[in-house]
């Protein structure tokens, strides 16, 4: 085209992309939104890991059946004061600030304390107790005394130790402990032949006591039988109770840490390739300018029909149907093939294209007419019969 | 806002002063360079907003061809803008290059030239422009769109056009034969001429010969009298845009070939002298063209079609006898472009058929599908055999609603895709010489 129309220069063009204050003022509310959540989480997060922590077993704070808050409330009722501490520091500072002889309740569920700490807390204190002990805690502490496996059911009293006399039936399940030296002043109680739940060890510096039935002391236990005497005498027989849970603060120095042997320029650099990877994002993201969009015609394929019906005549096996069809059209072209009017009847035309083709009248009449297919075999030789008669017919009927 | 890969090039080789320096402080102290950096370029940039833009774009261009649209850009600003520009075309429109280099002092101008190939006829149009500005730096860059519309009109390509020479040629023999075949109800009487060897002796005009006998002696001269075709008949071409129109035959829409045939016929029947009129229908009139003649009916009916794609409606035929009412009420050639595949879809057709028969030439003119055919004789296998057989139905469905077609008195044209155009117009031709306009 060679007509040429220039468009009209618009002085006030509009300009569709947003500028640094209009992207402000319309992201503000999804920036306070967005704070707002994450103030949420932060608060849900932290409220739901104090509850979290609460949850160690036999901790004098936890009020669960399986905590032993109930027990610790209880000592605190009689007059027993009552220390949680979380590490040897805190027993120390513990037993320092009591006056007069204190209880240790030992409960080393995470397995933390080494022997040299094992050693000082026996010189804290004159009375320890130690809740289900295992082979290397009794080595330290109660030497003689060894696990002997699981124990549990009603324990009746079998031995004159106070405790034991008070609550007259211990029911509860832990382990079972056997004195396995002579040579020391040990005190076998709730046994079941030589297997005892609470052995009673007087050592020089510290009465010790290995109370295999931590279960007892829980919540959910403490009611049955004896078992709250058995507790309360045990552990309130001073006036200070520390209850001691060692946790990770006891451990002591380890080795280096994985920062102190990477040279310090590595989470530097991790940075650095982080951002350098959020600025190709940057570059790569950002495109240019919006999509044009454009209305697309119907796009109809026009042979659909033909393959839908193609699939139907397959599926449904109407061999018969079909073969009629092809019949039908090989009819109509070889009666024109034969020079026979559009009204001549089927027979009419097989008859002329027998006399044409010579063939015998009866065999034409069977591809054209008569013959059933029962097979798909059969329906592709006799597709195969019409199209070599429609060939043969136009073959000889040309001039 | 963008950024170039040189701000990912320049994060990256911050890691070298990251290791040299010892951690932190070199990452600080490079990070803090490469944000003065994207400032500086961000603030030194050009303003993208300060351009203004023009657009220069051929109005109508046929599909096939290639035409140059011309962007004319102006810098109001201060500072030179330089960076990239994208002059965005709908996809279709075949735009390129899409991305173009831009470098525009202050207060000057430059013309942006793309090169539109359309792959589709119809109205193409520009929606915007953008541009993006890069700093001194060339790190960060300012980035705008601005509308800026524009369109072109991609005509039907009218590849049918190489048929219409050697049309015209035979419509040229047409006239002076004196033959009977030429001679019907609608022929005209042209002028007297010489008998020469060849001529039917029945045009003989013995009057006229016994008025020329030479004076001067001699033998005598036998005059004919010669006819010319009819002239100044009326010829309403009717496309149908209903669903069938959509379907697409060897590559090419249903609506595109009846298009190209009627441009064809219409580019003939306008040079034979009769006056030619489009109606284009589904259920409300899509498009028209009444009243044109010579170069400018061509023309306006490109202009007409070139908008016009098939809605998928069923067509309703029974108000296009009142239609072509409207354009003519005396006898005319109608052509309806529609296709003809089953009776069920046929039936509005046919319904109509008569009321238009009774008055006007009525042709039907469909596309067949050549690959049905092929379908037909294909018997491989199995699965081919009953795709033959579904073929044939086809075939056979469109052979009844065709004699029903012509029972009603409407002809019937039916070629591939290709050959509909010329075989429309050949009968068009046939439909002169036996004088039945």
């Amino acid at each position: 085209m060679s007509t040429r129309e220039a468009a009209v220069a618009d002085a006030a063009q509009e300009t569709t992309t947003p500028t640094v204050r209009r992207v402000l003022r319309r992201g503000i509310l999804w920036v306070v939104m967005l704070v707002v959540v994450l103030l949420v989480a932060v608060l849900l997060t932290s409220m739901v890991r104090g509850s979290v922590q609460a949850g160690v077993p036999l901790a004098a704070d936890n009020p669960a059946p399986g905590g032993a808050m109930a027990l610790a409330e209880v000592l605190r009722d009689q007059g027993v004061d009552v220390f949680e501490a979380g590490s040897l520091d805190g027993v120390r500072e513990a037993v320092d600030r009591a006056d007069g002889p204190t209880t240790v309740l030992l409960w080393d569920i995470d397995l933390v304390l080494e022997t040299e700490q094992h050693d000082d807390l026996l010189l804290l204190t004159d009375d320890l107790v130690v809740i289900e002990p295992t082979a290397f805690e009794l080595q330290d502490l109660a030497p003689g005394i060894a696990q002997a496996g699981s124990t549990g059911g009603s324990f009746d009293a079998d031995c004159d130790l106070p405790a034991v006399q008070a609550a007259e039936t211990v029911t509860a399940t832990g382990a079972a402990y056997r004195i396995v030296r002579d040579d020391v002043d040990a005190t076998g109680c709730l046994g079941d032949g030589d297997r005892y739940a609470l052995v009673r060890l007087e050592r020089p510096s510290a009465t010790v006591t290995v109370l295999g039935l931590g279960e007892a002391l829980s919540n959910g236990v403490i009611e049955t039988d004896g078992d709250a005497a058995l507790a309360l005498h045990l552990l309130g027989a001073h006036r200070t109770l520390v209850w001691y849970i060692p946790t990770f603060a006891d451990l002591g120095p380890g080795g280096p840490t994985l920062a102190e042997l990477t040279p310090p320029w590595v989470t530097p650099l991790a940075v650095m390739l982080l951002l350098t990877a959020l600025g190709a994002m940057l570059w790569r993201g950002r495109r240019i300018g919006p999509v044009v969009v454009e209305d697309l015609p119907v796009v109809v394929r026009a042979g659909e029909t033909m393959e839908g019906r193609a699939r139907m005549y397959e599926r449904s096996g109407d061999r018969l149907h079909a073969l009629d069809t092809l019949r039908v059209g090989t009819l109509g072209r070889l009666a024109r093939a034969c020079g026979l009017p559009r009204t001549a009847s089927v027979t009419e035309i097989s008859d002329a294209v027998a006399a044409l083709t010579g063939r015998d009248r009866g065999q034409v009449a069977g591809i054209l007419i008569d013959a059933k297919p029962t097979t798909d075999a059969e329906l592709m030789r006799l597709s195969d019969d019409l199209l070599r008669l429609e060939a043969e017919a136009r073959e000889r009927g040309r001039p | 806002m963008a950024f170039s890969g040189w701000l990912v090039a320049a994060l990256a080789v911050g890691t070298v002063p990251v290791v040299l320096l010892g951690g932190w402080p070199g990452l600080a102290v490079w990070l803090a360079l490469v944000v003065l950096a994207v400032v500086v370029d961000l603030v030194l940039a050009g303003s993208p907003r300060a351009l203004r833009f023009a657009r220069e774009v051929p109005p109508r261009m046929r599909l096939g061809e290639s035409a140059p649209a011309r962007l004319t850009v102006t810098n109001t600003g201060r500072r030179t803008v330089r960076g990239v520009l994208r002059d965005a075309w709908q996809p279709s429109a075949g735009a390129a290059p899409t991305r173009q280099s831009l470098r525009l002092p202050a207060r000057e101008q430059r013309v942006i030239t793309t090169t539109l190939t359309p792959t589709r006829r119809g109205e193409r149009r520009a929606a915007h422009v953008t541009v993006r500005s890069f700093g001194p730096l060339r790190i960060a860059a300012r980035q705008a769109t601005t509308r800026v519309e524009g369109a072109v009109r991609v005509l039907p390509p009218f590849h049918a056009r190489k048929h219409l020479p050697s049309r015209l040629a035979r419509l040229r023999e047409l006239d002076g034969r004196t033959s009977v075949m030429v001679r019907g109800q609608g022929t005209e009487f042209d002028s007297l001429r010489e008998y020469v060897r060849g001529d039917d002796v029945r045009s003989l005009d013995w009057r006229a010969t016994a008025r020329r006998r030479d004076p001067a002696g001699g033998g005598v001269k036998l005059v004919v009298r010669t006819w010319r075709p009819e002239r100044d008949r009326r010829v309403v071409l009717v496309v149908d845009a209903g669903r069938t129109s959509a379907a697409r035959i060897a590559d090419e829409p249903r609506i595109d070939t009846a298009f190209e045939a009627s441009l064809l016929l219409g580019a003939l029947a306008t040079h034979a002298g009769d006056r030619v009129d489009l109606l284009i229908w589904d259920r409300r009139v899509r498009g028209r063209v009444q009243g044109a003649t010579g170069a400018d009916l061509l023309a306006r009916m490109v202009d007409t079609m070139a908008v016009v794609e098939p809605e998928l409606i069923e067509p309703d035929w029974s108000a296009v006898p009142g239609l072509v009412r409207q354009v003519t009420t005396h006898r005319a050639l109608v052509v309806l472009l529609t296709s003809i595949d089953a009776p069920g879809a046929a039936r509005g057709l046919l319904a109509a058929l008569p009321q238009l028969t009774r008055t006007h030439a009525v042709v039907v003119a469909s596309v067949t599908d050549p690959a049905v055919l092929e379908a037909a004789g294909e018997r491989g296998d199995r699965e081919q055999v009953y795709r033959a057989a579904a073929a044939e139905r086809a075939v056979l469905d469109a052979e009844r609603v065709a004699s029903a077609i012509r029972q009603s008195g409407a002809d019937v044209v039916r070629a591939a895709p290709a050959e509909l155009p010329p075989a429309l117009a050949d009968h068009y031709l046939a439909l002169k010489a036996a004088g039945r306009l």
